[in-house]
């Protein structure tokens, strides 16, 4: 899997048929097309095994009109477009304040080490990628992270190991 | 028409103008680093501000019009105090190696800094640590710690050249100039950033580290590269010509040039120019002074063409003024009765072509003015013709005035071989190109003076007489089409013929430089 996202740097990439008509429905609802370099952003992501390559960068470049150096631009200003490949579960945990007075950074630190990875890195089978990242705007509820699209609240260590777990089990069959 | 007051100074300026622009109509200084004429408006360096009566914040000069009766002034302490601030923030990341960067005595941030520097600044963090080496592309080098992030070079890459190379990638003190996924900046303006960029950031790969630029002195004249004609300096020092920079003309080249066209002032630097006058008969060469040659050379082709005609020809390049075209066709056309005048055309198939910006398929600074002297005269033959006489063996004659910048020139070595059917070969040209002197069972070299040397008018593509004037020496037996002409004609040897316009050099070389050269004169940055 995780070789598979590293060969696709070089391949090209394609939208598929509903994801370019996302991108012409974008591009005709803003009356200034970088306003929809955000939203087809996503969708490549999505569409890409959760990373926005180069090949995605020259594939919108081509179809929305914009420059890449452009929509790379906008790619690299914000850190939830993920510029390299990442797992299957993509774990952000949040490090910011809230979160961080209430263990968020020992929790990213004890989920490191429980699957031996580095922050950022991609385990060896694919599946997982640990990152810290700033506040996901759930401060009430911290410590939490979220995996995929969806957030996980109120963590302890064992609580996030459960829910990892699980997931792994889930989405590795 | 709003009237403003700038600093007490009742100024008038069209309506739509933006306060900037009426501080530099009125000739009064106003601290900036991303603004620039020539692009669209950014608003980001935060170093124009200036206090307009009656509103509670500064504004930024660049982006706020003129209204009538606004009372504007930039030189209170509120005002003075913030750009101080603003240009300390500029400087929290900056490394400040002037010592070693090639903007040093042309760079904003020290000019901005003699005026509105903390000198005891209050910033106490580390410096984020950057990239200093960036191989942009081919042309220009990022050293991005020096960035200051005006942005510039962005929108000239997409406004003027229109190539979209560049952006600003990351964010916050992280924010960097960059390409996307490697990706050259690789255009035919690529330079021009280099020239806007008002710091260190951008430099050119031909240029830097050469020369320190309070050594070097500039000389205002044409590019000679195309049909434009765009208006440049040319920067030289004792040991030649460095670099070449537009000029702003708006009727011309506005503020920019093509990367092209900085390569000009490589032809003009002696080593790269034939030296001497000579002449090469059976392998065997022998320098001439212009005196002793030129006279003798005169009656020769003089008494050629009265006796007949057809066996003399003169073949001319657009490379010269139009004040040497005429004297060199008053001289032979008028009063000897030459015939046989030709135009030499070094890009046939790329004549006409233009791309859009500035750069045209004419390589020749004076093609309008060759044709209008040949049309005055009304000399029309042709190229085949010329081809036709040489294969039937009618001339003997050829002189030609050939290439000035050779490299524009790619096809002498097949006009050579042409050449080579005629008895004697006069070839002036400020260039060396192999071969020459075994054209001919006779060869007479001429050196010429390049447009850097002389004065005279070009005219270009649409028709505009552009005037140039001599900067300095350096091929000291060139000639100018003029001179040559004048020592053709001159019956009495010894004649100072060749100092005809050197009362025009400029030798203000020899002077001392004054105060700080660069700074003085670089009002729009
Ligand atoms: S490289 Fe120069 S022109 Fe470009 S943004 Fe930085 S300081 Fe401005
Ligand atoms: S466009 Fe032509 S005249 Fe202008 S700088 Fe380039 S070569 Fe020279
Ligand atoms: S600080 Fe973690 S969600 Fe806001
Ligand atoms: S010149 Fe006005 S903000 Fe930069």
């Amino acid at each position: 899997m995780a070789e598979a996202n590293i060969q696709n740097k070089n391949n090209l990439f394609q939208l598929s048929p509903e994801g370019k008509e996302f991108v012409q429905g974008e591009l005709s609802r803003y009356e200034n097309k970088y306003s929809a370099i955000i939203p087809c952003l996503y969708r490549c992501q999505k569409e890409n095994q959760g990373w926005v390559s180069p090949a995605c960068i020259r594939y919108l470049s081509q179809i929305m009109e914009i420059p890449e150096a452009h929509i790379w631009e906008v790619a690299k200003f914000y850190t939830m477009f993920n510029k390299e490949p990442v797992g299957r579960l993509h774990i952000q945990v949040c490090c910011n304040i809230s979160c961080a007075l209430n263990g968020g950074r020992e929790l990213a630190d004890h989920l490191c080490q429980t699957y031996s990875l580095n922050a950022g890195e991609v385990s060896s089978d694919g599946m997982l990628t640990i990152s810290r990242v700033e506040c996901l705007g759930s401060c009430g509820t911290a410590p939490m992270m979220q995996i995929n699209e969806s957030y996980h609240e109120n963590l302890n260590p064992e609580k996030a190991e459960q829910i990892i777990n699980e997931l792994r089990a889930k989405y590795g069959s | 028409m709003p009237k403003c007051k700038i600093n007490g100074k009742e100024v008038d300026v069209p309506q739509g103008t933006t306060i900037i622009e009426a501080f530099k109509a009125s000739g009064q200084e106003i601290a900036h680093y991303c603004w620039h004429p020539g692009l669209s408006v950014a608003g980001v360096c935060r170093l124009c501000m200036v206090q307009i009566e009656g509103q509670p914040k500064l504004q930024i000069a660049c982006n706020t019009e003129v209204k009538e009766g606004m009372v504007i002034n930039n030189n209170s302490e509120t005002v003075k105090d913030t750009v101080r601030w603003g240009l300390d923030f500029h400087l929290i990341n900056h490394p400040l190696d002037c010592p070693i960067c090639d903007q040093a005595g042309e760079c904003g941030l020290q000019e901005q800094y003699m005026q509105f520097g903390k000198y005891d600044p209050e910033m106490a963090e580390h410096k984020v640590k950057k990239c200093k080496v960036v191989d942009l592309g081919p042309t220009v080098v990022l050293d991005s710690e020096r960035c200051i992030l005006c942005s510039r070079c962005v929108r000239f890459t997409d406004e003027v050249s229109k190539t979209h190379e560049l952006g600003i990638f990351e964010r916050g003190d992280r924010s960097e100039i960059g390409t996307f996924d490697g990706k050259p900046l690789n255009n035919k303006y690529s330079l021009n950033t280099v020239d806007i960029c008002p710091v260190g950031a951008l430099t050119s790969k031909d240029f830097r580290f050469r020369q320190r630029v309070w050594y070097l002195k500039e000389h205002n004249t044409i590019c000679t590269g195309c049909s434009t004609g765009c208006n440049v300096k040319v920067y030289y020092n004792e040991e030649g010509c460095w670099r070449v920079k537009p000029r702003y003309n708006p009727d011309i080249n506005g503020y920019w040039m093509c990367d092209e066209g900085r390569d000009i002032y490589k032809f003009i630097n002696k080593k790269n120019r034939l030296q001497e006058i000579t002449m090469t008969e059976k392998g065997v060469s022998k320098v001439f002074q212009a005196e002793e040659l030129l006279p003798q050379l005169g009656l020769e082709l003089k008494n050629a063409v009265q006796k007949n005609p057809e066996s003399v020809a003169l073949i001319l390049t657009g490379q010269y003024s139009c004040e040497e075209y005429q004297s060199l066709l008053n001289l032979m056309v008028k009063s000897w009765g030459l015939k046989n005048v030709f135009h030499w055309v070094n890009h046939p198939e790329s004549m006409e072509q233009f791309d859009g910006l500035l750069l045209r398929g004419d390589k020749n600074p004076n093609t309008k003015g060759l044709l209008n002297e040949l049309d005055l005269l009304s000399l029309t033959q042709t190229w085949k013709d010329l081809e036709e006489k040489l294969h039937r063996n009618l001339i003997k004659h050829l002189i030609v005035a050939g290439p000035e910048n050779l490299a524009t020139f790619s096809d002498v070595k097949e006009k050579l071989k042409l050449f080579s059917s005629a008895n004697k070969l006069i070839w002036l040209s400020a260039g060396i190109f192999e071969g020459v002197s075994s054209v001919c069972s006779q060869v007479v070299q001429i050196p010429t003076k390049t447009f850097f040397e002389k004065e005279g008018s070009y005219i270009n593509h649409k028709g505009m007489k552009q005037r140039v004037t001599p900067g300095v020496e350096i091929v000291k037996s060139a000639l100018s089409l003029c001179e040559f002409v004048e020592g053709l004609h001159h019956d009495n040897k010894g004649a100072h013929f060749q100092d005809m316009d050197s009362a025009l050099v400029d030798t203000k070389l020899k002077e001392p430089l004054k105060e700080n050269f660069f700074t003085a004169t670089r009002g729009s940055l």
